[in-house]
C-alpha cells in the first residue's frame, strides 16, 4: 500500500519537466562558487563570501524556491487536475497519503538542494564544517518549508503564489527590516541550524537563538502536518462543471 | 449485495442549489442516472462515492455514511468523469498500483484480469498519456474494477467511446450486474440509458423528476403534448383538414408557419397524409419542434 503511494508520488514529481529545471538551479549555485574560486581570492575573504553565498543564495533563494514548487505541487497539482481521486477512492487512511507525500517532497527538495550546497561550500572555501552546517540547515529548512507548503496547497488553490509571496515579501523584506518578525521566518530557523553546526566560519549567519529556532520550527512542522491531514480528510471533490 | 440509500439529500455551492431534497435507493442491477448537463448528476454521484458531504440528508452504503469513510472503498469502484489520469504511467502500471493501494492479494494477476475485462490487453504497456479518449475511459474502468467491488459508480462512462467500445462496455456492465453487483451510471443520452438499464432515475435542475422502470418513464416522455411544424404547398387548406382530426389539439397558422399540437404522437403521424390528400396539398416538411432532451426533461419536471 505504502510502496504504491511512494512510487506514484515519486514518478509524478520526477516526471515534471520543471523538476529538471530546479536541478539546474542547484547547479547554478555550484557554478557561481566555481567562478568565484577562479578569481583566486584570499582565504579569509573567501570564507566570508562562501558563507554569504550559502546563506543568501542557497538557503535564502534556492531552498524556498525549490520547496515552494515541489511542496505545492505534491498534492496541489493532483487536486487541480483531478487525479487525486485515484488516491482518495482507495481504502487508504488519508493521513498516510499526507505523510508519504510530505516525505517524498522533503526528500526530493533535499536531493535538489543539499548536494549543491555541499559542493558549492567546499569549492568556495574548503571549510568542511561550514559546508556540513549548511547542509544540515538545508535539510532541516527543507522539512519545514515543504510541510508548510504542502499544508498551504490544501488550504488554498493559489498556494504557489501565496507561498512565493511569503518567501519574497515576508522573509526577504519584512524580516530583513524588522528584527521582531524573525522568529517566524523559516529562513532564520534554517540559518540558526547553520550557525549552530557550521563552526566558526558560520558565525553571524542567523539573527535567532538556536533553541528558539528549534522550538518554533518543530511547532510549525507539527501544526502544518496536522492541518494537512485534517484538510485531506475533509477535502471535497466537485465535478468539472459543478 | 449492496444498496446505496439517499434520504432527503440536498447539496448547494454557495447560493447555487445543485441537488434539492432527493430521496432514492439504488440496489443490485443497473441503474441509469439520466439528466441534462448541469442537472446535478455529478454532484449526486460524488456524494454517493464519498467525495462530497451532503448539506442536508444522508447518503449511505447499506448502513454506513459514505462521507469520511474511506474503508468503504473496499466495496466501491468509482469512475470519474474528468479525463485526467496519470499520463506518465502505462495502463498496467496504473491498474497494478491501484490494486496495491487496495491491498489486493495478488495485484499483478488482478491487474491483468481487470485489463482483460476492459479489452485493453494489447495496449496495456503503453503510457496512458498517448491513449485515445475511449481507451482512457476503459483504463479508468479497469482501475475501478481491480478490487472486485460490489458497487460500481460511473460518471458518463460512454463519453468519447466509439460504437464498438460502447457496446463492449455495455456488455461488461451487464455481466457485472448479472453477478449481483450494484451498478449506477450517469448519462445525458437517452438511448444509452434505454439500452442498458432496467431502472432509471431522471434528475433535472437538482431534483428527482422521475424514478423507476424505464418503459414507464419512456411513455411519460412520449405521451406528452408534441408540437410539429408543417410545410406544404397549401398550408391553409391543410390546417382546415387537420383541425377536424379529433386527436389534434391545436392548429396555428402564424407568419406563414403552420404549427400543430397533439397529445398522441402516433395519431398525428397517421392523420397528416390523409389530411394533405383531402386538402390537395403536397407535404414538404414535417418537423417536431421540441424533441430536444432538455424539453423532454423540463416537461417531466413540470408534471
Amino acid at each position: 500500500m505504502t510502496s504504491a503511494l511512494v512510487s506514484i508520488t515519486l514518478r509524478a514529481l520526477l516526471n515534471r519537466r520543471r523538476t529538471l529545471g530546479l536541478a539546474l538551479l542547484g547547479a547554478l549555485l555550484v557554478v557561481v562558487a566555481i567562478i568565484y574560486r577562479l578569481s583566486d581570492p584570499p582565504d579569509a575573504q573567501s570564507l566570508d563570501v562562501t558563507r554569504r553565498l550559502l546563506a543568501d543564495f542557497g538557503i535564502g533563494v534556492l531552498l524556498p524556491l525549490v520547496a515552494v514548487i515541489v511542496g505545492t505541487s505534491a498534492i496541489g497539482a493532483e487536486l487541480e487536475d483531478g487525479t487525486i481521486v485515484y488516491l482518495l477512492a482507495r481504502p487508504v487512511p488519508r493521513r498516510l497519503i499526507v505523510l508519504v507525500k510530505l516525505a517524498i517532497s522533503w526528500l526530493v527538495t533535499c536531493l535538489l538542494i543539499t548536494p549543491a550546497i555541499v559542493i558549492a561550500g567546499l569549492i568556495g572555501n574548503g571549510d568542511v564544517e561550514l559546508a556540513a552546517g549548511y547542509a544540515v540547515a538545508s535539510v532541516v529548512g527543507a522539512l519545514e518549508y515543504t510541510t508548510v507548503f504542502v499544508a498551504l496547497s490544501l488550504v488554498t488553490s493559489r498556494a504557489l503564489i501565496v507561498g512565493l509571496a511569503y518567501v519574497v515579501v515576508w522573509e526577504g523584506f519584512v524580516s530583513a527590516l524588522f528584527a521582531g518578525t524573525r522568529p517566524i521566518s523559516i529562513r532564520q530557523h534554517a540559518l540558526a541550524w547553520a550557525e549552530a553546526l557550521g563552526g566558526p566560519g558560520a558565525a553571524g549567519s542567523a539573527d535567532l537563538e538556536f533553541m528558539t529556532a528549534v522550538v518554533i520550527g518543530a511547532v510549525v512542522v507539527v501544526a502544518a502536518v496536522l492541518v494537512a491531514i485534517r484538510r485531506l480528510e475533509t477535502v471535497e471533490l466537485r465535478g468539472e462543471t459543478a | 449485495m449492496s444498496t446505496l440509500r439517499l434520504e432527503a439529500v440536498s447539496r448547494w455551492y454557495g447560493n447555487v442549489v445543485a441537488v434539492n431534497d432527493v430521496t432514492f435507493d439504488v440496489g443490485p442491477g443497473i441503474t441509469g442516472l439520466l439528466g441534462p448537463n448541469g442537472a446535478g448528476k455529478t454532484t449526486l454521484l460524488h456524494m454517493m462515492a464519498g467525495f462530497l458531504a451532503p448539506n442536508a440528508g444522508t447518503v449511505r452504503l447499506d448502513e454506513t455514511p459514505t462521507w469520511r469513510h474511506p474503508d468503504l472503498y473496499r466495496s466501491i469502484g468509482f469512475v470519474p468523469e474528468r479525463e485526467a489520469v496519470y499520463g506518465f504511467l502505462t495502463c498496467r502500471q496504473f491498474v497494478h498500483a491501484t490494486a496495491r493501494l487496495h491491498d489486493v492479494a495478488d495485484p499483478a494477476a488482478a491487474a491483468s484480469r481487470a485489463i482483460a475485462m476492459v479489452d485493453l490487453a494489447d495496449a496495456a504497456d503503453r503510457a496512458i498519456g498517448g491513449y485515445s479518449k475511449g481507451m482512457r475511459q476503459r483504463a479508468k474502468v479497469a482501475a475501478a474494477l481491480v478490487h472486485d467491488p460490489t458497487v460500481l459508480i460511473l460518471d458518463e462512462p460512454f463519453n468519447g467511446m466509439d460504437p464498438r467500445q460502447r457496446l463492449h462496455m455495455m456488455d461488461l456492465l451487464r455481466r457485472m450486474a448479472a453477478e449481483g453487483r450494484t451498478i449506477l451510471f450517469s448519462s445525458h443520452i437517452l438511448e444509452e440509458v434505454e439500452r442498458l438499464s432496467d431502472r432509471v432515475l431522471v434528475v433535472v435542475a437538482g431534483r428527482l423528476a422521475a424514478a423507476g422502470d424505464f418503459r414507464r418513464i419512456r411513455r411519460l416522455m412520449t405521451d406528452r403534448p408534441h408540437s410539429f411544424t408543417i410545410r406544404s404547398t397549401d398550408d391553409r387548406a391543410l390546417a382546415r383538414e387537420l383541425l377536424v382530426t379529433p386527436e389534434i389539439e391545436a392548429v396555428e397558422l402564424h407568419d406563414g408557419v403552420l404549427t400543430v399540437r397533439t397529445g398522441d404522437y402516433g395519431a398525428l403521424t397517421r392523420a397528416v397524409a390523409p389530411a394533405a390528400q383531402r386538402a390537395r396539398a403536397s407535404l414538404l416538411e414535417l418537423r417536431p419542434t421540441d424533441e430536444s432532451l432538455e424539453s423532454v426533461f423540463s416537461y417531466l419536471v413540470r408534471r
